[in-house]
């Protein structure tokens, strides 16, 4: 009798632990739905209406009509093909740069910490700061690495002005400033991996590239693909530095999906149009993340 | 095919833990040599620094001549089986096999061959594409073996290849490893707590403790002859039993005593031992020296000896009795008797030993005095 009692409590606290739960979250949820999710409806809602913001209000309703405006847009669909070159270049350079640094501090035995340390430096600073900064030291005329590179007899260069520059300027602050993202990661990874079938590889006849080759990357795919994913998600995003560093250009040369977007609001006012734009990046990304997701869940 | 030898070597982990001290060892070519020793007496680290997985602190590593000291472990033709088996978790058994033989570039058809053969032999055939993750510990554990055994290399070190299978699978692969190591004559140190192992299947044993390297020889030369108390207490089961005594000079002849045992030496002995008469030593009686008839314990007739039975462990074809000698009081000792009488616990059993079996050892060193050689049967 004793023990049906015991027995039967923990089940009853846990269903309470569950409503209790779901109340203890209500307020955060609450806040999150106010500040999250009524932005992202309302912008879905307005992407349905012509809305402009020399006139404003919902009084047109056109359906698809601004999604079908925007994919026909060329300006739009060259700020995703700028974006998407961006993302393939910052991703795989990071990547490469990143995987190499990790691999190396993974051997490193002594000033593991402070080479950490140094690395994570970029990470936690603002990328507004990072545009700001980097835009003094591009200065064709007063930055510092035209200056640099003159003392070594190179001409100096318009690092943001020029067409076929710019782009590839702000792809290098990029890995500048993310890099230490893939390498935090990519080393946590390797410190996780288990040192036992390096030894029987090694006995096995195994030079350092081949365990590279048939043990580290095998073993490393589950949190080479999340971080490869988590750093695309972030990328396809990139606002901040095209807006502090070149305004999307010259011309329209570094003109990102999010700063294309901003622009229609805000420089062509028009909103129902922007908030389309809006809402088809939002599927890409959710698309990205949705698979990231699922490699994520692949892992455990 | 390789001639293994350790000179002086010495492993230091962290300038702390001395695991291996100053091992002299020579493993001849194509030779099976078994390391036995206690838990944490340094026969892995040993094993490890030959495949070159550990630095050698101070010493040199030949093998067939050649100091291999700084040679990577890839550049050694060795195969190792790890005690936690260090399977590649990311590939199927298959591939497990496999993998050493692609790096050497042999030919699908000579795998496949290989294979196949290795997988009969060690019963994993049905499981070549599972994960390791997807098998049972006696499972990894052969397919661990396998690894090794396919590469065919110069020298097998085996670090308890055996550990995790069940006694008959054990016993079975106990013969298939011996057949291999005929077949291939490549050179095998197999690292073992199992007695039965360490008797059967080294053409020599190395007895370490501490790190250091007790007695090396052939196994029935090492349990005729144990170096010291050690080795006496360590080899065979039940051991030796070990009891504080003393030589007694008297009528021109040796008596071992002990509580409860008084045993004339013959004569080859007294001679070798009369160095120590009238002094303390440590008396050792194999059980397996006691028998139940006079007739069997040796040439001389043996001694008979009264003694309480304690308790009884039917083993089936044998019996091991523990009893005491002198009554409850005195000191217990374990005998081996045969199988097929009842002995009841409390009884007195009059038991003869063979007094030409008799071990003894100093005091102070433990070492075993010099007696004139058993014959080795
Ligand atoms: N990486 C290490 N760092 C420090 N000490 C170690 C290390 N590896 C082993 N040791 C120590 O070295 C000694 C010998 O270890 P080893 O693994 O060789 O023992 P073993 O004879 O194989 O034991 P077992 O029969 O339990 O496998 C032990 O005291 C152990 O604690
Ligand atoms: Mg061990």
């Amino acid at each position: 009798m004793t023990t049906s009692v015991v027995n039967n409590a923990p089940n009853r606290i846990h269903v309470h632990d569950r409503r209790f739960g779901w109340l203890l979250t209500m307020p955060g949820l609450a806040l999150l739905l106010l500040v999250i999710a009524f932005p992202v409806l309302w912008a879905l809602f307005t992407s349905l209406f012509e809305y402009t913001l020399i006139n404003p209000g919902f009084h047109t309703y056109v359906g698809a009509g601004n999604y079908a405006k925007a994919l026909g847009d060329p300006e739009f669909l060259h700020s995703i093909r700028v974006t998407a070159m961006f993302v393939v270049a910052v991703v795989v350079l990071e990547f490469a740069l990143g995987f190499l640094i990790a691999l190396m501090l993974n051997d490193t035995e002594r000033g593991k910490d402070l080479y950490y340390a140094i690395l994570l430096c970029p990470l936690l600073m603002n990328p507004v700061v990072v545009g700001l900064i980097w835009r003094m030291f591009l200065h064709p005329s007063l930055g510092i690495v035209n200056y640099l590179l003159g003392r070594i007899g190179i001409p100096p260069v318009n690092w943001l002005g020029d067409v076929d520059v710019a782009f590839w300027t702000i792809v290098m602050v990029d890995i500048w400033h993310q890099v230490s993202f893939m390498i935090v990661l990519l080393l946590a990874g390797l410190a996780a991996l288990p040192r036992e079938p390096y030894e029987a590889a090694r006995v096995d006849g195994a030079s350092s590239l081949q365990c590279f080759w048939h043990i580290t990357l095998p073993l490393m795919r589950p949190v080479i693909v999340v971080t490869l994913l988590i750093r695309m998600i972030f990328a396809v995003k990139t606002y901040d530095l095209v807006y502090i560093m070149t305004r999307g250009g010259p011309g329209v040369a570094t003109d990102f999906i999010s700063y294309f977007i901003y622009r229609s609001a805000f420089v062509g006012l028009d909103l129902g149009e922007a908030s389309a734009m809006s809402g088809i990046l939002l599927v890409i990304v959710l698309a990205m993340t949705a698979y990231l997701h699922r490699s994520m869940r692949a892992i455990s | 095919m390789a001639a293994i030898e350790l000179r002086a070597v010495t492993k230091t982990y962290a300038n702390v833990v001395s695991a291996v001290r100053n091992v002299d060892l020579t493993i001849g070519d194509g030779e099976f040599m078994v390391f036995l020793g206690p838990s944490g007496c340094g026969k892995s680290t040993t094993l490890r620094m030959i495949a070159g997985l550990e630095d050698i602190t101070s010493g040199d590593l030949l093998i067939d001549g050649v100091r291999m000291n700084d040679v990577d472990p890839s550049k050694r033709d060795l195969a190792i089986v790890f005690q936690n088996y260090a399977l590649y978790p990311h590939m199927s058994v298959r591939e497990n096999l496999a993998f050493g033989l692609k790096l050497r570039h042999l030919e699908r058809a000579e795998i496949a061959r290989r294979i196949d053969g290795i997988s009969a032999m060690l019963g994993i055939g049905p499981m070549l594409d599972r994960r390791p993750a997807q098998l049972s510990g006696g499972q990894r554990q052969r397919v661990a073996l396998g690894r090794a055994l396919v590469r065919e290399p110069k020298a097998f070190l085996l670090d308890e290849p055996l550990s995790n299978l069940d006694a008959k699978l054990r016993a079975t692969m106990r013969t298939e490893l011996i057949k291999l190591h005929r077949r291939l004559g490549a050179t095998m140190i197999h690292v073992t707590h199992d007695q039965v192992e360490a008797m059967t299947m080294g053409e020599r044993i190395c007895i370490m403790r501490d790190g250091e390297v007790v007695q090396v020889g052939r196994p029935l030369d090492v349990y005729r002859n144990p170096a010291d108390t050690f080795v006496a207490g360590f080899l065979a089961t039940p051991p030796m039993n070990l009891l504080p005594g003393r030589l007694e000079a008297e009528g021109g002849q040796l008596h071992a005593v002990t509580d409860g045992f008084r045993c004339a030496l013959p004569r080859a002995y007294a001679e070798a031992y009369a160095s120590h008469a009238g002094r303390e030593v440590i008396i050792g009686l194999r059980p397996e020296d006691f028998h139940e008839t006079p007739d069997r314990a040796g040439a001389l007739g043996g001694l008979p000896v009264t003694l309480t039975v304690t308790t009884v462990e039917a083993l089936g074809p044998e019996t091991v009795l523990m009893a005491s000698l002198m009554g409850e009081a005195g000191p217990e000792i374990a005998t081996r008797v045969d199988f097929g009488r009842e002995y009841e616990v409390g009884s007195r059993v009059t038991l003869h030993y063979d007094t030409a079996q008799i071990h003894v050892f100093d005091v102070e060193t433990t070492k075993a005095l010099a007696r004139p050689l058993v014959s080795a049967g």
